[in-house]
């Protein structure tokens, strides 16, 4: 393994360990995470090590469970985002009217703050729950994403070989599927994890506003929220969704980070 | 905003001699052409939030109907709030009430500028002072990193930006909350109003606001850092620093000024982050400002509060990002 490979692996590793710990972490709560264990905002103890929260429901127990539905969420809202803005950018890329209508819509869309649009989407979607969530963020994501697939794929697409394959007649799809995505494996890579970065912080931010999740739901931004009244009393019960949200944030980002691209010149991602 | 434009002025680059009145009619009609596109994206946006608004199962009358309250009771109350209307046509009464700051009725029969009016202001301040001191401490860690490319104050910059700017705003506030106002009580943790609706006090806005630039003095950091090191590989750097100028002064005279237009466009894209970053540390702070008129509108389905807050919201984007276009054009009208 070259010094660059290894500097990758030691990156993205916490973000894997702690994504897998998010994922199993229902499986490990030692209490049940919607009774009553303490009492309310109790302080830690012998049998509840992070105390309890504003019902005596045991913190540690629900700060295991908490993180499943955030992590598969966003995992969720950048793939798809990351799928639908690969190929708007492939087509745009080979039907140059399509990626200027594409451009455009892009255009509006950036004038909507996202949380603003998180909160239109699940208003007008009351039954939606998290699915209402996850479509929000999916439609806010994409514009941002677009305009990175299609930069990268501009160039692919002007190749001779996507150019000769399409004057042979090729259909569109075998152009994009085939002759186009392939060739921007390293560029979707990144941008995944960069989506998934921004899904967390849309999905964590949603749970906080209470559109998301709803009580008495486990979930890490909503404990926060519901718990910042017994800030004095109890600190860990705000204290340890927020460090694991924040620590969730930022090895995704250095993951992130590692596998883009090193191309010297553009240094900056497109979040 | 303000850091950005005021240390242009001074920097100007030596436009093309030519007929004055040439140039001037030139970069009338493109800022003509740049606002015009402005102007069409917003009404587009507007169209489809208003859209959007429309496809609610359930209106403004049955979300704030009272219990008891028979079909024909509510129905009354549509009738009064125009909602029996065709949409096209309430479409067109709410765009044309737009220039005259008319937002139209909320679900409980109170206009929306109404309600928007005092709490507007206040997210306002709290976002201008989160942008500008976004836009002062990018500027100043961009530089100072850029000074001294590849060494440790480099590294260091770097790495803690990436790291701060995935950070969500209710993370760095609660975080904030506990060092500054439960273990030191330095600064207060809830906001007190006065009796104008306004914050009491300076020190109220100082945790909200630096939750809110901390993620985004990250992210603009390595945007300034980005556009500093692709500028300083421009030819007439390169002649400046061979001429010996201290880096101080390239950096000032001849590397900052190429670099405005994409330090400008970065802030810019920032406006729309901190706008909602706002409304959640509103919920925090117990600020007075957007950010609890729309949860209450949330709780009410309220749709024409919701609807007006994202035309507010969007028309402030579309004045910061126009702006950025006009750096943009004007650098380089003054390129040629």
């Amino acid at each position: 393994m070259n010094p660059r490979t290894r500097g990758t692996v030691i990156r993205v590793v916490p973000a894997l360990l702690l994504v897998a710990v998010a994922l199993a972490g229902p499986w490990l709560a030692p209490h049940a995470v919607d009774a009553p264990v303490t009492a309310p905002y109790a302080e830690p103890g012998a049998d509840a090590v992070l105390g309890g929260d504003q019902l005596g429901r045991d913190v540690l127990s629900r700060l295991l469970a908490g993180g499943r539905e955030l992590v598969l969420s966003s995992l969720l809202v950048a793939f798809l985002v990351t799928g639908t803005a690969a190929v708007l950018g492939a087509v745009g890329a080979v039907r140059p009217l399509v990626g200027r209508i594409v451009e455009r819509i892009a255009d509006v869309l950036m004038l909507l703050p996202a949380v603003l649009g998180i909160l239109l989407v699940t208003l007008s979607w009351p039954g939606g729950g998290r699915l209402a969530v996850i479509a929000a963020a999916v439609a806010l994501g994409v514009p941002y994403a677009v305009r990175l697939a299609a930069g990268a794929a501009a160039p692919v697409a002007a190749t001779g070989y996507v150019e000769s394959a399409a004057a042979g007649g090729e259909r569109l799809w075998y152009l994009v599927l085939r002759e186009i995505l392939p060739n921007l494996r390293a560029t979707l890579l990144a941008l995944f994890g960069l989506r998934f970065v921004a899904a967390v912080y849309l999905v964590a931010t949603a749970g906080f506003l209470q559109v998301g999740p709803q009580p008495p739901a486990a979930d890490w931004a909503l404990m926060i929220r519901e718990n910042s009244p017994g800030l004095l009393l109890n600190p860990w019960a705000v204290v340890a969704p927020s460090f694991a949200i924040g620590l969730l944030a930022l090895s995704v980002n250095l993951a992130a980070a590692a596998l883009a691209p090193q191309t010297g010149r553009k240094a900056v991602p497109v979040l | 905003m303000a850091g950005p434009l005021t240390a242009d002025t001074t920097t100007a680059p030596v436009r093309k001699p030519g007929p004055a009145r040439h140039v001037a009619v030139t970069v009338l009609a493109r800022t003509g052409v740049v606002l015009l596109k402005r102007a069409v994206l917003l009404a587009v946006l507007l169209a489809l939030v208003f859209v959007t608004v429309e496809l609610l199962p359930g209106d403004a009358a049955t979300a704030t109907s009272e219990r008891g309250e028979s079909a024909a009771d509510v129905e009354r109350r549509r009738e009064l709030l125009g909602l029996d209307r065709p949409v096209l046509e309430r479409f067109w009464d709410w765009m044309s009430g737009l220039p005259t700051g008319d937002l139209g009725t909320s679900a409980r029969g109170e206009r929306v500028t109404d309600l928007l009016s005092s709490a507007f202001p206040n997210t306002l301040l709290l976002g201008g002072i989160a942008l500008l001191l976004t836009a002062v401490l990018s500027l100043a860690l961009g530089c100072w990193a850029a000074l001294r490319p590849g060494g440790r104050v480099d590294r260091a910059v770097s790495g803690s930006a990436t790291a701060v700017l995935a950070l969500p705003e209710f993370v760095v506030a609660v975080a904030l909350v506990l060092v500054f106002s439960l273990w030191t009580g330095w600064l207060p943790a809830v906001t007190l109003t006065d009796a104008d609706g306004s914050p009491d006090s300076w020190t109220m806005l100082v945790l909200p606001a630096l939750a809110l630039t901390i993620p985004q003095a990250g992210w603009n950091t390595r945007i300034v850092r980005a556009a500093l090191a692709d500028e300083a590989r421009a030819p007439h750097v390169e002649t400046a620093v061979l001429d010996g100028l201290p880096p101080h002064r390239v950096l000032s005279h001849h590397v900052l000024p190429g670099a405005l237009p994409t330090i400008a466009a970065g802030l810019a894209t920032s406006t729309g982050m901190l706008l909602g970053g706002a409304v959640v540390v509103e919920t925090i702070f117990n600020y007075p400002g957007i950010g609890s008129v729309l949860a209450s509108a949330v709780t009410d389905r309220d749709s024409p509060v919701i609807a007006g807050v994202t035309a507010l919201a969007g028309a402030v984007i579309t004045v910061v990002l126009l702006l950025a276009d006009l750096i943009r054009d004007w650098m380089a009208g003054g390129r040629r």
